[in-house]
Parts: C-alpha cells; structure tokens; sequence
C-alpha cells in the first residue's frame, strides 16, 4: 500500500544545470585521493560543483560540461588498470533546503525522486541541503514532484520557481570574485563528535523507495541524519550508501533499532556500522565555483595520516566523516591548514576504540 | 537572550543553517530567509528584533531591502546586521561597498563571522 505522505514546508530549491557528472574507482590506490583525484583536477583548474567519496575508494564528481572530458582523461592517465570510470554528460544538481537534519526530510526528498522515476547519478549532503545529481532532461520532472511533496514559501508553484531562475552566466558575473588569498579562507569549521555511520550495498532498483520508506520510519525515532552520500556502482548493478546518524537524547543505544527498520525496508541487505564517528563540515565561500578546494583539504588530511571515511561536498560546504579519536588531530590540521574560526568541541574517545558491526 | 528573535537572510542555505546554530546555542530564537522577498514576507509575519542580512541574493538584494526597510515607518526601527563580502573578497560586482555603506544599515559585519562578534553586534543592538 502506498504510504501517505504529510506534504512538508522547506526553505527553498536551488538547480545547478550544464554539469557533467564522472563516476570512477581506484580500487588499488584506497588513501590516495588527493594524488589521484584532486590534485589533478585543481591543477588545470577544474571546479567540483559536486564531490562525493567513500572510503571502498569510489567517486562521483561533477564539473562544467565543458569540463567533463578533460576531468575524465586527467583521471583515466593518473589511474591504474583497475581503475573504472565512466562520464555522464548533460547532467544537473539539484538540492532542497534546509533538511533540519531530518530523516524525514531527506527521505521525502528520495521518495520523490523515486516518485518521478529520475536515474540518480549520486547524492550529497551539507549541514543546511541534501543534493542530488540527476539527468538534466529530468529535472523539470522532480522538481514538480518535489512541490507534490513539499511546500515552498517562496513559490506557489514549480513555474513561478522557474521563471525566477537567474540564467547561468547572469549567476556567474555576480558571483565569481577574485578571490586572491595565499591561505583558504573559510567561514566556519565545525565538528559533530558521537554519530554512528551505516553503510549500505543495495540494488538500483531499491535505493529510492526502499531507503526513502526506511528514512521516512527512522524519524519517528527522533534521530537526526547529519551526512548522507550515495554513489552509483559502475555496473550500473547496485548503490552505495552512507549516512551517519546521531542521537541529540541521551540514553540508550539506538543501533537495534535503526537496524530493525534497515531490514524491514531493506530485507535482502546487511548494514555495516562503524562507531564512534565523528563529521567536520568546512562551510566557506563559494567552494563550489573555486578549484583546489578539495585538493587542499585532502592534501592535509593524508599528510596527517587522518582516513576520511566519507566525504560529501554540495552548496558551499564540504563535510568529511572520520574515525573519533582522529577528530582532535584533524581539527588541529584544518585550522593550520585554512583560515578559519574554529567551533571547539570535546571529543569523547581518546583512543581508536571504534567498533565495526554486521548484520 | 529567550524570546529575542533573530531573523537570517542569506541565499546560502549552509550560512543561515550555521549562524542559525550559533545564535540558538546562544538563546535566541531564529528565523531563516533565503532572498529579499521571502524575508519581506517574514518580516510581515513577525518583526524581528534583529535582522541578519547578507547583500547578494537572487529577487532582491541586502541592500534595496535594507533601503526600503529604512524608509517604512513601520520597519525603520528593526536593526539591521549586514553580513558582507563585498569589502575585500568581491570588489568587481554589481555590489558597490560604497553604496552598501551609504544605507543605514546599524552595523557591517565582513564574513567570515566570527561568532563571538555576530553574537555581541545583535546583543548590542536588542
């Protein structure tokens, strides 16, 4: 039976078009993501309106479409044999704002998508938006289905969104700027110690309905969901998800349960949870439209021995999970490595006493 | 600072979320807008003690709402915090800094923020 759906109020839409979208995989070279991914990228000065990646080593980035080809030969020269990837051209971005951190937000979100049967190509979370990458020939189609499932202040209507789209290169001449700093600047660090982080194997065929049901259930448990990525397998076969989840009670364990509602939903897979983690979102301007973010971000974390476990970078943040007791350490690198003030927070594990779980 | 409401403006939604963060860990309670018409219509739905406003934004920018607040009787009074770039980071815009200081906006904060001198500047203006 189909679920009934409380049609929810958000802040706003945003649609980035003319992107080209790249999924690849560097099986052999797990811990060298700024040698082989970004560094390439950000030296012939290739903007990632879209970043995401796993630790299993798997990417899904966007760029300019005038961009995709060169960004897909840089990667294919830097890669080994067992390297996989494919380009996607004629895709677009496009997120819903603010998910509140709301399992309910975010899962409507999927649902919809599911609901305007659009082919995701990846999806990305920020603090504030949950994105998505999809074909641009269907973004019309979501984003009426989007205002099925939503209501937006703003708009009455998807063609009053529309119609008050800027065109790209009117956006463009507002924003670009001359940027000139010798040290990135970026306005806020921020970290969220004490989340569980679950990953997710599961069919194509599943991921929209199946994940969005089971989201739409975890909000009744007054979870937050303050990360999410999911990447496309190259075989087109599968997805690979991501997503932390925090507890802002106290008291009690909530992995059963969120396990429970996994398998209700989800029955053929076997969620892998990994805690204590913790997430730091770096927010500064523009990093979308600026090359060499990413890039010195990751520079610093491998130089630092620091694993990212996810990354997801969409809107005007970059947000990375890694393992607890490196959070101190990676912080100290971020603040050493941008200019930034930096939001203090206290770590609860000293040590690597992380825990992976199966089921 | 309970009851004291605080009202965001700014088209990126992961500022508003952030500043949001920090004025609620701090007391207050906090409105979002993502442009100058949906903060107009706030606005009209309850006036802020304080009015956080970035300058560019998609419909109507910072600074012809900040111009038009100042010149309404019934909203001349609202404080108004402008949160801008313009000063250093984006000199070649439509965004004049100059034109942006002519308004009678009460304070000009450059992003980034810090959050100590966002919270004291709408202290000091409640």
């Amino acid at each position: 039976m189909e679920r009934k759906i409380e049609r929810s109020r958000v802040g706003g839409l945003k649609v980035l078009e003319g992107g080209a979208c790249l999924v690849a995989s560097f099986p052999q070279d797990e811990g060298r993501l700024a040698e082989r991914v970004c560094t390439p990228l950000a030296l012939n000065r290739i903007n990632l309106s879209f970043f995401t990646h796993m630790a299993s080593d798997r990417e899904v980035l966007c760029t300019a479409s005038r961009s995709g080809e060169a960004a897909f030969t840089l990667l294919r020269t830097q890669a080994g044999s067992e390297a996989a990837m494919h380009l996607q051209p004629g895709t677009a971005i496009l997120s819903l704002y603010p998910h509140d951190k709301r399992p309910e937000i975010i899962g409507n979100f999927i649902l919809s998508l599911a609901q305007s049967r659009v082919m995701v190509h990846g999806l990305g979370s920020s603090p504030a938006a949950i994105s998505v990458v999809l074909p641009s020939r269907k973004v019309k189609a979501a984003v009426n289905q989007l205002f099925d499932n939503f209501h937006f202040p703003a708009f009455s209507s998807p063609q009053e969104f529309f119609a008050a789209q800027s065109p790209p290169e009117e956006l463009l001449r507002q924003v670009v700027a001359s940027y000139q700093e010798k040290v990135t600047k970026v306005y806020w660090i921020v970290p969220q110690p004490d989340l569980d982080l679950w990953g997710l194997n599961v069919s194509s065929t599943d991921i929209l309905a199946g994940f969005a049901d089971a989201l739409l259930d975890l909000g009744s448990l007054g979870l937050q969901i303050p990360f999410l990525v999911a990447l496309p397998g190259l075989g087109g076969k599968e997805f690979l998800l991501s997503f932390s989840t925090y507890a802002p009670q106290p008291g009690g364990e909530r992995g059963p349960e969120i396990r429970r509602i996994l398998k209700e939903r989800l029955p053929d897979l076997r969620p892998i949870r990994l805690t204590p983690v913790a997430s730091i979102s770096l927010h500064g301007p523009h990093f979308g439209d600026r090359f060499g973010i990413a890039r010195t971000l990751t520079v610093a974390l491998e130089k630092a021995h620091i694993s990212l476990l996810a990354l997801s970078c969409t809107i005007s943040t970059i947000s990375l999970i890694i393992r607890q007791y490196q959070l101190a350490a990676a912080q100290l690198v971020l603040v050493q490595t941008f200019a930034a003030p930096v939001e203090v927070s206290t770590p609860a594990a000293a040590g690597p006493g992380h825990e992976y779980e199966t089921g | 600072m309970a009851g004291k409401y605080v009202l965001i403006v700014d088209d990126d939604p992961d500022l508003v979320e952030t500043v949001a963060m920090m004025l609620e860990s701090k007391g207050f309670e906090v409105g979002k807008a993502y442009d100058g018409l949906e903060a107009e219509a706030a606005i009209k739905k309850r006036c802020p003690d304080v009015l956080i406003l970035d300058v560019m934004m998609p419909r109507k920018n910072g600074y012809q709402l900040c111009k038009e607040l100042k010149s309404n009787k019934w909203t001349q009074d609202i404080p108004i915090v402008m949160l801008t770039a313009v000063g250093d980071a984006v000199p070649n815009t439509i965004y004049s800094h100059a034109e942006g200081m002519a308004l009678e906006a009460e304070d000009f904060i450059p992003k980034p923020v810090d959050a100590a001198t966002l919270v004291e500047a709408v202290q000091r203006l409640i």
